[in-house]
C-alpha cells in the first residue's frame, strides 16, 4: 500500500501545531519518502529531539507498513 | 518488551564507550548503504568508535533501542551515552560542522564544511569527549 503524502503532511501538521510539512516520495515507490518540515515546536531541542516530533506524528504509518525509511529534514 | 538482560549490556556499552555505532555489519564490511555512509563520516573525522554489528540480534536490538532511546532504526550513533542520531542526522551533522564540534575534533580538512557554517578562527577548546566525573 502506498503511502499517501498528503495524509502524512496533515499527520504531521496536526500533530505539530504551527508546523509546516512537505513530504515526497523519492523514489517513486511510495515507501522511501522525505518529510522537510518547520515547527515552533523544535526550538531549542536538539536534532534527535527533533527527528522524534516527526516521527511520532507519523508512527501508525511505520507501524502498519505503509513506510519503510522516512528521510527527516528540519528546515529553519 | 525488550530483554532486560540485554539491555543492561547495551546500556553498559553505550556507557563505556564515548562514540559507539550499532551499525548492520562491520566498519571494514557494512552491509547497508546507510550504515556504510556513517562509517565514513566517522572515519574521516579521525575519532575512535566502537562498533556494534547488530544483524546477529536485529530484532531483540529494535526493542532494546526502543526502550532505551525511542529509536528502532539503525545505524544509531551514542555519543557520550546520548543517542545523537542516524545516518541523516550524522550527515547533516557532519556538513554543518556541528559532528566535529560534539566530538570534540577539528572538521577534516579537503571537505569543506558548507558554505553557510560560520568558519571559526578559534579551535574548540575544551578537552575532547571528557566525561564530568570520571
Amino acid at each position: 500500500m502506498a503511502a499517501d503524502l498528503t495524509e502524512l503532511k496533515g499527520m504531521i501538521e496536526a500533530a505539530l501545531p504551527g508546523s509546516s510539512a512537505e513530504v515526497i516520495d523519492e523514489t517513486g515507490t511510495g515507501d522511501h519518502l522525505r518529510a522537510e518540515v518547520s515547527a515552533p515546536q523544535f526550538e531549542g531541542k536538539s536534532r534527535i529531539d527533533q527527528h522524534r516530533l516527526v516521527k511520532a506524528a507519523v508512527r501508525e504509518r511505520f507501524d502498519d507498513g505503509t513506510i519503510h525509511a522516512l528521510t527527516i529534514r528540519i528546515l529553519g | 518488551m525488550a530483554d532486560q538482560e540485554l539491555t543492561e549490556r547495551v546500556r553498559e556499552l553505550i556507557n563505556e564507550n564515548q562514540v559507539l555505532l550499532f551499525m548492520k555489519g562491520t566498519p571494514s564490511a557494512p552491509r547497508c548503504g546507510f550504515s556504510m555512509r556513517t562509517v565514513q563520516v566517522l572515519d574521516s573525522m579521525g575519532v575512535e568508535y566502537g562498533a556494534i554489528d547488530v544483524l546477529p540480534a536485529l530484532q531483540p536490538l529494535r526493542e532494546v533501542t526502543s526502550e532505551i532511546s525511542d529509536w528502532e532504526t539503525f545505524p544509531q550513533l551514542y555519543v557520550n551515552g546520548e543517542l545523537l542520531g542516524g545516518c541523516d542526522i550524522v550527515e547533516e551533522m557532519y556538513e554543518n560542522g556541528e559532528l566535529a564540534e560534539t566530538l570534540g575534533v577539528e572538521q577534516p580538512a579537503g571537505e569543506a564544511p558548507a558554505a553557510e557554517a560560520p568558519a571559526s578562527d578559534e579551535p574548540y577548546k575544551s578537552p575532547p569527549m571528557s566525561i564530568e566525573g570520571s
